[in-house]
């Protein structure tokens, strides 16, 4: 075997996910690295469908889903339960997309990290609310046409830094992750597995209906957004400790990831040098975090 | 042990006789006390409990939710505008079949700001798919705390236990508190059907399409019909246990009352001094005592009104554009019925204007006097 | 949980909340797509570009997991000198190597005569005996062309007598290749291997007709075509040991002395006078054996004269390099004009400058003299190399020939029914000719020689296509249907489309440039001293590292990538008995669930995934 990845299934085919989706690709290298004692709590998001309609499911551990804006509270009340059964090493995933994550659901998972709740929040961050249509959320680049950010007014705010978000309330453990890079994705997640308290992962996730791509390109997006700096991928602990974990082989130039993705079409070529000017600034600025390290 | 407590911490007693294993609640007047007790209580050990400190009443039940599916016994209390910000969630619970117990405080909701007693906020809730529970004394909303475990836990839907604001939640009565020996043979440890259980991996409240939907609904209707049968055999057992009676109804001195007053909450006990009053002055008047709300017990209460003339019922509660709720709920309950009584719907008490003996005599006078209501609504004590 | 579709039939049936009780099995998600990802691996580069016809992807891949015993058996289905192929094949795989543009063409020449080495069995593998009861098959020529054949005749079971003219067995693996570039033991033991299967090899056994052409090898007049009547079948591997001519005055002088009739002399042992400054002219690797073997006599200087630039030489570069290396010096565009003598003994070469003009018939660009620039080279020895001929004075008039060449059709048979002919003596290089070319692709009856024809992997290519040959024409199967002479032949090919994978459909999200592994070799200073290997070869360590530097194009090697990224868990690993290699579907696609998303075929590192629509399959 040529990857370092745990062979188990726990997912199953049979889900609706459209054709190339990342975020089932990014379920499954989660669960792989969990194994079965685990509970999946699922914020209303594409998720929410893709794992099959009432009476079926699509993975092999238990799966509650949830509201919307509950991601961080259902999972403090379902990991207080479970430690009060004594099942202290099950894990709690909630999985959320963006929606959930940057927008309806902030203020639940502020509040949950707040406390140190012990569990790993994984949000599958397809850049916009695509359950329902694809209109713009918080997590929209700048820039991107969605249903609610038309060509004529694209959007007009940059992408909340959630994760910077996530590091200033200091939890343990926050990181990026994408599915282009499962062995990446695998070991963050094991290693948020070992560590009591909250655990946040952004993990990348294309979505072809919605960025109107290829659906075949969607492994190859997930790798040129890190190629590109647009979607770094990094670690950090405690708040304070930053670590690049996939440092790219080569920059690429930012319309190497756009030029591949509909919802970039509309962009001038003023626009394109802005943005590959702010990737750039953001780059440099995360780079003089790690004190120019990185690791493995 | 006799000890003379504050409505509030009679919620907590019994929180922490049922042994609850996870709560989680946002502080909101005038619940306040049953958190803070509980939290003492859990910090201490007392109760081997968690509680979770969550940031809105929303997260609040949502967690409880998240608890319950889990597997264990959990609780959460709360109040007015807190009831209203976790309306989605109670949905959640019901609909998950989840047996959670949630003490409410009737508070008014805003604007403006009124932290006083008002049965809206709970009422306001009744289509939730919970069952709910109206206490008239601090040992009432006790033994309730307790049943309502029991209820919930039997017919798998969750349970409202309401305590008017003040006048129950921070006066402070006498009241027995059982022994804890004595309830766990009253109430077991939890037994969940359905839990999140890694080995036996199912997924819980995903999709349900049109095909299947209306099948689970009525089924859960099925449960709330099935929980009055519920309701009067655990009462029966608690009384067996403890020695205290509760029924889905309570009639007093209905044999021969000619009119009926209907309340529900602390308003009864006031009610009773009146009618033991009215009776020393030879007229029959009876008080017929709803203490359950939800499912609405359409038996018990054709049953007790089958010799009524008039039934005043008292709502400190309104539903805009129809009027007080137990009047409405009353009326559709008698709908049909062979004996149809005349029914004043009266409205008093909102945001909570005190409700005194005198209010309750013009109530009285204003039915005995009338062969109908003159309008709609009957409204008391109000400025026009 | 059932996988199975649910019906309840009654509220009473269903669970009291919604909850789960079977899993998404149920949903045949393949009804979704309009195409469909199919497992097709392809030919890579290298293996198109093999004259010998061998698996090249496939046995690197047997490097890789260090089966090497597998390796060899793997190649030697194919072609049995693989120990002298590793060592002095042009490695026409390495030009057309993917890998390249990486880091550097993977050293599959080097690769080869490692596994060659390995120690092992030393037997040839077996194969299926077709042979009818007692058939004989003769073959003219033990080179490479004449033992290839006798090998895949013999292991189907056929009596094969190999007549060779020379003293001593291989052609000219024996009489052109120096033992620094080909050690004796190492051809000795490969052809010891062929004779083990049965085969007879009869030295000083020269096929001809009274007079023999002058500068042809002395022999016994021993044999003609009419003496070989009674074999089934004949195959001609004579080769071309004839040297061509200078065509300038004084070439007769003594001290001049034609390149092949050197190294005949130097390989077989024979007393040569050396002279000591020597001029070799021409370009290709017989000039470069001759120089380097006039360096080992002990000539003091020795120079190669070349009438194109180096651009244009066919000899191997490595073998350029490790010439210059030697201490030979190269002139470039110039020709030798007349051999001067003195006292009949060779003084000085007088040569003239060259110019390049337009490409000759052969595509290189023509030399054209500069007038006026004569100079004079002193030397006492003359070594032309200028290109080889095949001695066809044995023909009859039923065997059809052009151009200095046998004429054999796509089957390697001549115009004489049970007589094929392969090797350079049909398809090297062809004598220039009055006739101009015909440009008709097929028989090489005309035109440009095929791709890598003059090299011993093509002669072992041209073996193995007449023994498969013969083998159907004894049993009494058509000869049609064989690929053209340009293409390969194969004896055990591996279900592939022929389509060639360029270096546009790699995947280099999958690979990074390394360099190549180089081979170890003695220092110019130590080598000249002797005739032992100048190449040292890999270590095993080195042969698997650069075997893993193999991108594996077109050839599915279970790197799991499609596996990996399919976010509908429908890729398989196979549970089969037959061992995993290339070429074996290790994986397959659960169709009934697969949405046709194309992720795997685009991440697939080397282009061994195609889609494809639906429509066509589901008709």
């Amino acid at each position: 075997m040529s990857y370092d990845i745990p062979d188990k299934e726990l997912m199953s085919p049979g889900h609706v996910a459209c054709p190339g989706c990342g975020a089932p690709l990014a379920v499954r290298y989660a669960l792989k690295a969990l194994g079965d004692n685990t509970v999946l709590i699922v914020v209303a998001s594409c998720w929410s469908i893709i794992a099959g309609p009432f009476p079926y499911t699509a993975v092999q551990v238990p799966l509650l889903h949830t509201l919307f804006a509950t991601g961080g509270s259902t999972a403090s009340g379902v990991k207080a339960g479970l430690e009060a059964r004594g099942l202290k090493d099950t894990q709690v995933l909630t999985l959320a997309g963006d929606g959930g994550t940057f927008d309806i659901g902030i203020q639940a998972l502020s509040a949950a990290v707040e406390r140190n709740e012990d569990f790993i929040y994984m949000c599958y961050d397809n850049e916009a609310y695509m359950n329902t249509g694809i209109q713009r959320s918080s997590a929209t680049p700048w820039g991107a046409w969605t249903t609610t950010t038309p060509v004529k007014h694209p959007k007009d705010q940059p992408k909340k830094d959630m994760v910077a978000i996530m590091a200033a309330h200091r939890i343990p453990y926050t990181a990026t992750a994408t599915v282009a890079y499962p062995e990446d994705l695998v070991r963050k997640v094991k290693k948020a597995a070992s560590i009591r308290g909250s655990k946040f992962l952004h993990v990348l996730s294309p979505c072809p209906s919605g960025w109107k791509s290829e659906p075949a390109q969607s492994v190859l997006l997930s790798r040129l957004a890190v190629e590109t700096c647009v979607f770094p991928l990094y670690e950090i602990e405690h708040g304070e400790d930053y670590t690049i974990t996939v440092q790219p082989r080569q920059k690429v130039p930012v319309t190497e990831y756009m030029k591949l993705q509909g919802r970039f079409a509309h962009l001038k070529p003023e626009a394109l040098a802005q943005i590959q000017e702010n990737v750039d600034r953001e780059w440099d600025k995360l780079v003089a975090k790690t004190g120019n390290h990185c690791g493995h | 042990m006799e000890k003379v407590i504050m409505g509030n911490h009679a919620v907590s007693y019994g929180v922490q006789l049922a042994r609850a294993q996870v709560i989680a609640a946002y502080p909101i007047t005038p619940q306040t006390q049953i958190v803070e007790m509980l939290s003492e209580l859990c910090a201490d050990g007392r109760l081997k409990a968690t509680f979770i400190k969550v940031e809105s009443e929303h997260s609040a039940m949502a967690a409880t939710v998240g608890a319950s599916i889990a597997g264990v016994r959990a609780f959460t209390a709360t109040s007015s505008h807190g009831l209203a910000l976790m309306h989605e969630v109670l949905h959640w619970a019901s609909g998950g079949r989840l047996p959670i117990v949630m003490a409410n405080v009737n508070r008014a909701l805003g604007p403006g700001w009124n932290v006083w007693g008002d049965q809206t906020d709970s009422l306001a809730q009744r289509d939730t798919g919970w069952l709910q529970f109206y206490c008239e004394t601090n040992q009432e909303v006790l033994d309730m705390v307790i049943q309502g475990f029991k209820i919930a836990e039997t017919v798998l839907l969750p349970v409202m236990i309401v305590l008017d604001a003040f006048v129950l939640s921070h006066t402070e009565e006498p009241v027995n508190i059982p022994e804890q020996d004595e309830v766990d043979r009253f109430l077991p440890p939890y037994q969940p059907q359905f839990k999140l259980e890694p080995g036996e991996p199912h997924s819980f409240y995903g999709l349900v399409a049109p095909e299947h939907y209306m099948e689970l609904r009525f089924k859960m209707e099925q449960a709330m019909e099935e929980s009055i049968a519920v309701t009067q055999r655990v009462a029966a057992e608690f009384a067996q246990a403890f020695g205290r009676s509760y029924d889905v109804v309570e009639k007093y001195r209905m044999d021969d009352a000619d009119l009926v007053l209907v309340t529900a909450g602390s308003i009864t006990g006031t009610s009773r001094v009146v009618v033991d009053e009215l009776r020393e002055a030879g007229q029959k008047v009876g008080l017929l005592k709803v203490c359950m709300f939800r499912p609405f017990p359409v038996a018990a209460v054709r049953e007790a009104l089958s010799k009524a003339q008039k039934v005043a019922v008292i709502d400190r509660n309104i539903s805009y554009g129809v009027g007080g709720i137990f009047a409405a709920e009353l009326k559709t309950a008698l709908y049909g019925a062979p004996h149809q009584p005349v029914v004043f719907p009266f409205i008093i008490g909102l945001g909570g204007r005190d409700v005194t003996p005198e209010s309750i005599h013009s109530i009285v006078a204003y039915t005995g006097g009338h062969d109908a209501p003159a309008e709609p609504i009957i409204w008391m004590e109000v400025r026009r | 949980m059932t996988s199975h579709i649910i019906v309840f039939q009654s509220a009473a049936d269903m669970p009291s909340l919604p909850m789960s009780v079977g899993t998404t099995l149920y949903n045949k998600t393949g009804s979704w797509r309009y195409v469909r990802p199919v497992y097709r691996d392809k030919t890579p580069p290298c293996n198109h570009a093999c004259p010998a016809g061998e698996d090249i992807v496939d046995y690197l891949q047997m490097v890789v997991d260090g089966n090497y015993e597998q390796a060899r058996q793997r190649i030697l289905e194919e072609n049995p000198l693989i120990g002298v192929c590793g060592r002095v094949c042009p490695h026409p795989c390495e030009s057309d190597c993917n890998r390249t543009q990486l880091g550097g063409a993977i050293a599959i020449h080097a690769l080869e005569r490692f596994v060659a080495g390995q120690p092992g069995a030393r037997r040839l593998p077996q194969a299926e005996k077709t042979a009818p009861a007692g058939a004989q098959v003769a073959v003219v020529g033990s080179g490479p062309a004449g033992l290839s054949c006798a090998y895949q005749l013999a292991r189907r079971g056929y009596k094969v007598t190999i007549f060779e003219a020379l003293p001593a067995a291989g052609g000219m693996l024996r009489v052109g290749i120096p033992s620094y570039r080909l050690p004796r033991e190492v051809l000795d033991a490969e052809i010891a291997a062929i004779q083990a299967l049965g085969v007879e090899i009869r030295t000083g056994m020269r096929l001809g007709q009274n007079p023999v052409r002058a500068g042809s090898p002395p022999g016994r007049d021993g044999l003609r075509l009419e003496d070989l009547a009674g074999y089934r079948a004949v195959f001609l591997a004579v080769g071309q040991h004839l040297s061509r001519r200078l065509g300038i005055p004084g070439e007769e002088a003594q001290g001049v002395l034609p390149g092949l009739e050197f190294l005949r002399r130097v390989n077989l042992g024979e007393p040569v006078q050396i002279g000591s400054r020597v001029a070799v002219v021409g370009g290709g690797n017989t000039a470069m054996d001759a120089a380097r073997c006039a360096v080992r006599q002990g000539a003091r200087q020795v120079t190669i004269l070349y009438r194109r630039s180096r651009h244009e030489m066919p000899a191997i570069d490595e073998e350029i390099e490790e010439t210059e290396g030697e201490g030979v010096k190269v002139q470039y565009l110039t020709a030798p004009v007349e051999v001067v003598t003195t006292v009949g003994k060779v003084t000085a070469l007088k040569c003239m400058r060259m110019k390049l003009g337009e490409p000759d018939e052969g595509g290189r660009r023509k030399p054209e003299p500069i007038h006026g620039s004569e100079y004079s080279l002193p030397v006492d020895m003359v070594i032309p190399a200028l290109g080889q001929e095949a001695d066809l004075s044995f023909l009859d008039s039923q065997i059809d020939s052009a151009r200095g060449l046998i004429v054999i059709d796509a089957a390697g048979a001549t115009s004489r029914q049970s007589v094929f002919a392969g090797g350079d003596a049909a398809t090297g290089r062809s004598a220039p000719s009055a006739v101009p070319p015909r440009r008709a692709a097929g028989p090489n009856g005309g035109g440009r020689p095929e791709r890598g024809a003059g090299t011993v992997a093509y002669a072992i290519g041209s073996g193995k296509r007449a023994a498969l040959a013969i083998d159907r024409l004894l049993n009494g199967q058509s000869l049609e249907g064989f690929p053209a002479l340009g293409e390969h032949v194969h004896v055990a090919a591996r279900d592939v489309d022929p389509r060639v994978v360029p270096f546009e459909d790699i995947n280099l999200a999958y690979f990074s440039s390394e360099p190549r592994t180089p081979q170890g070799q003695r220092t110019a200073a130590e080598r000249v001293k002797d005739f032992q290997e100048v190449n040292l070869g890999f270590s095993e360590r080195e042969a698997r590292r650069e075997a893993e530097r193999c991108l594996s194009c077109g050839t599915c090697n279970q790197c799991d990538t499609c596996w990996l990224y399919c976010p509908d868990v429908c890729i398989r690993r196979r549970d089969h008995a037959a061992p995993p290699g290339p070429g074996h579907t290790a994986y397959e696609f659960d169709y009934d669930y697969c949405k046709g998303c194309g992720v795997c075929a685009q991440e697939c590192p080397r282009e061994a995934i195609d889609m494809e629509e639906e429509l066509k399959w589901r008709r």
